[in-house]
């Protein structure tokens, strides 16, 4: 078995300094890939070689499948690593990848394929014994069958987009009266979002916990997870801060369930490479699995500071197809760590805010690690996402995590844009959320309670 | 001292890390001074490969004002001819018109035909035959009649 020689980074930003880092510890040669607004990039910088593969539109170069293919030709690259978001999760880019000879480092075409279309995920899951939120069976094909299943199910319940994320196309319904509607503005939303109109239904579940299990597993099908991530500090489904162990899974008993159920479920649809499982843990404490996501996520380092695996690292030694060495009993996470995402954007309104950093001095000490390709000088570009750092931390116990974060926001000094990180501190320093007492409605109760208060 | 020679010291300054240079040549005293970034890294400037082959396309800065540049416009390997065995479709000094082509750009075994925007004459030819070119890559500069 041997290492790739040669790896393209089919990403920007901070994910594509990891994988450059990643890469070059491992030996292996970088190529970056840059539109053109991405000229004087980090990632540009710090890989072995660049290719701007054209403008800054998204669609016309990191979207751009042949710019990209083209590109790791041109440089004899024999494997690309999609990082998150962009193609990452793009069942046509894996094909076309492996149809070139090149290596997609991530899962198979299929396990994008099924993890892209929920509806299916969620049967495959039922099928195989791992609980689900009760709801349709696959998709609905309209809005009267979405009325049977409601009326039988109960109200109120959750519409979702079939291949969708982010909360594109999703609507609580509440009342029998407002499912026509709803459907049919969650179909509309879908297509616009997703070009794909399908919808199913699931059981609305008011106080929920967003809780999930990264999963690894080399071509054989040996499979383990490096336990689990709470990330229910989330705004309009986006996640803003995440930790682990979660601080509602008080129990070995179940943490173990939950790292089990995760295994499972990557199992039960012959997953490859690395991903995570999503589940939602109710008030009663009940697990039910919500999707899988078939790539790295930004939240990665969290898991990799409780475990000391580097997961990008043995993403990439799976991908070239070497046995997966560690074995479950191995994995014994330790301590507690919490990320937060900073994102260029203003704290109250969460307006993106781009435009030059004039000032920068990142925090340190032990046990702090901040994910960025920012540095002084450099001018954020509109045309991408927000993201521009994740700071991580990492203590002997969440006091210890949270009292290190605080300390790291405040060491944190960026300026000449707006920043969330005094949203962060807010939420490090409320009641809520430090004694672990919180659902994915804390960030709107926080921000409802702040408004009250004026 | 001519404005070509200036030209060449602030060159020269560009790629070392001198921050000050002073001349004297035929009784003219030049001093050349550059303020130096502060940045919180150290940031080498570091060339990727892919670029350390086309150091010549920066030569063009001088005449691409009155020139124009014909650039790629995708990914790919540049090739001067229709095939391996056929005459390169232009020369230097090759008279163009509107629509014409000028060479190939392969990528991902398409051969993507690369037409002049303008009439015009060839004056250089920027990359050589079978080298990689990046989006944007300058391929030629044309003499607009």
């Amino acid at each position: 078995m041997k290492l790739f020689k040669k790896v393209l980074i089919a990403n920007r930003s901070e994910i594509a300094v990891r994988i450059i880092r990643a890469c070059k510890e491992l030996g292996i040669k970088t190529v970056s890939v840059y539109s053109e607004a991405d000229k004087d990039s980090l990632h540009v910088r710090l890989a072995d070689e660049s290719v701007c593969i054209g403008p800054a539109p998204s669609s016309q170069s990191y979207l751009n499948i042949p710019a990209l293919l083209s590109s790791a030709e041109i440089t004899d690259s024999d494997a690309i690593h999609p990082g998150y978001g962009f193609l990452s999760e793009n069942f046509h880019f894996a094909e076309a990848c492996t149809t070139s000879g090149i290596t997609f480092i991530g899962p198979t075409p299929e396990n994008i394929r099924i993890g892209g279309d929920k509806a299916k995920a969620r049967q495959t899951m039922k099928r195989k014994g791992v609980p689900v939120v009760s709801g349709s069976d696959g998709p609905v094909p309209n809005e009267e069958v979405a009325m049977k299943i409601a009326k039988k199910m109960g109200f109120p319940i959750v519409l979702k987009a079939s291949a969708g994320g982010g909360g594109h196309g999703m609507k609580i319904v509440k009342e029998e009266k407002d499912l026509e509607q709803a459907f049919f503005m969650a179909q509309r939303e879908a297509l616009t979002a997703f070009a794909n109109s399908e919808i199913y239904l699931e059981e609305y579940i008011p106080e929920m916990r967003h809780i999930e299990v990264q999963i690894m597993a080399d071509n054989k099908g040996n499979t383990i997870h490096l336990s689990e991530r709470d990330c229910s500090i989330q705004r309009r489904h986006q996640k803003l801060l995440e930790e682990s162990p979660s601080p509602l899974l008080t129990t070995e008993k179940f943490r173990k369930r939950i790292g089990e159920l995760g295994v499972k479920a990557a199992k039960a649809l012959k997953y490859r490479n690395i991903g995570t499982v999503e589940f939602i843990v109710d008030s009663k404490g009940n697990i039910y699995f919500i999707e899988v996501n078939t790539r790295v996520q930004v939240e990665h380092p969290v898991t990799e500071a409780v475990t000391g695996i580097d997961i990008i690292k043995e993403q990439i030694k799976l991908a070239a197809g070497f046995p997966l060495e560690l074995r479950q009993n191995q994995i014994r996470p330790y301590g507690h760590a919490i990320e937060c995402r900073i994102n260029a954007e203003d704290p109250e309104r969460f307006v993106p805010c781009p435009g030059k950093i004039t000032f920068l001095a990142l925090p340190g000490g032990p046990g702090v690690r901040v994910d960025t390709a920012i540095y002084q000088g450099y001018v954020i570009p509109s045309q991408y996402d927000s993201l521009i750092a994740k700071l991580i931390v990492h203590g002997k116990d969440r006091t210890e995590a949270i009292a290190k974060m605080k300390c790291a926001l405040d060491g944190f000094i960026i300026e000449g844009i707006h920043t969330t990180i005094p949203f962060h501190k807010k939420v490090l320093n409320h009641p809520d959320f430090i004694s672990g007492n919180f659902n994915t409605n804390f960030v709107e109760k926080m921000r409802t309670g702040a408004q009250e208060n004026k | 001292m001519e404005l070509e020679d200036l030209k060449e010291l602030i060159e020269l300054l560009k790629d070392t890390d001198i921050t000050e240079l002073q001349v004297e040549k035929d009784g003219t005293k030049v001093k050349i001074k550059r303020e130096k970034m502060l940045t919180s890294l150290d940031m080498p400037g570091h060339k990727p490969a892919m670029h350390m082959e086309k150091a010549a396309a920066s030569e063009a800065d001088e005449e691409t004002q009155r020139l124009v540049t014909v650039t790629s416009p995708i990914v790919g390997t540049f090739f001067r001819s229709p095939t391996p065995e056929t005459n390169p479709f232009i020369e230097i000094g090759a008279r163009v018109a509107k629509g014409q082509v000028l060479c190939i750009v392969e990528a991902m075994k398409l051969m993507n035909e690369i037409e002049s925007e303008i009439d015009g004459v060839v004056m250089k030819i920027l990359v050589d035959n079978g080298q990689p070119v990046e989006y944007g890559e300058p391929l030629f500069l044309l003499e607009p009649v």
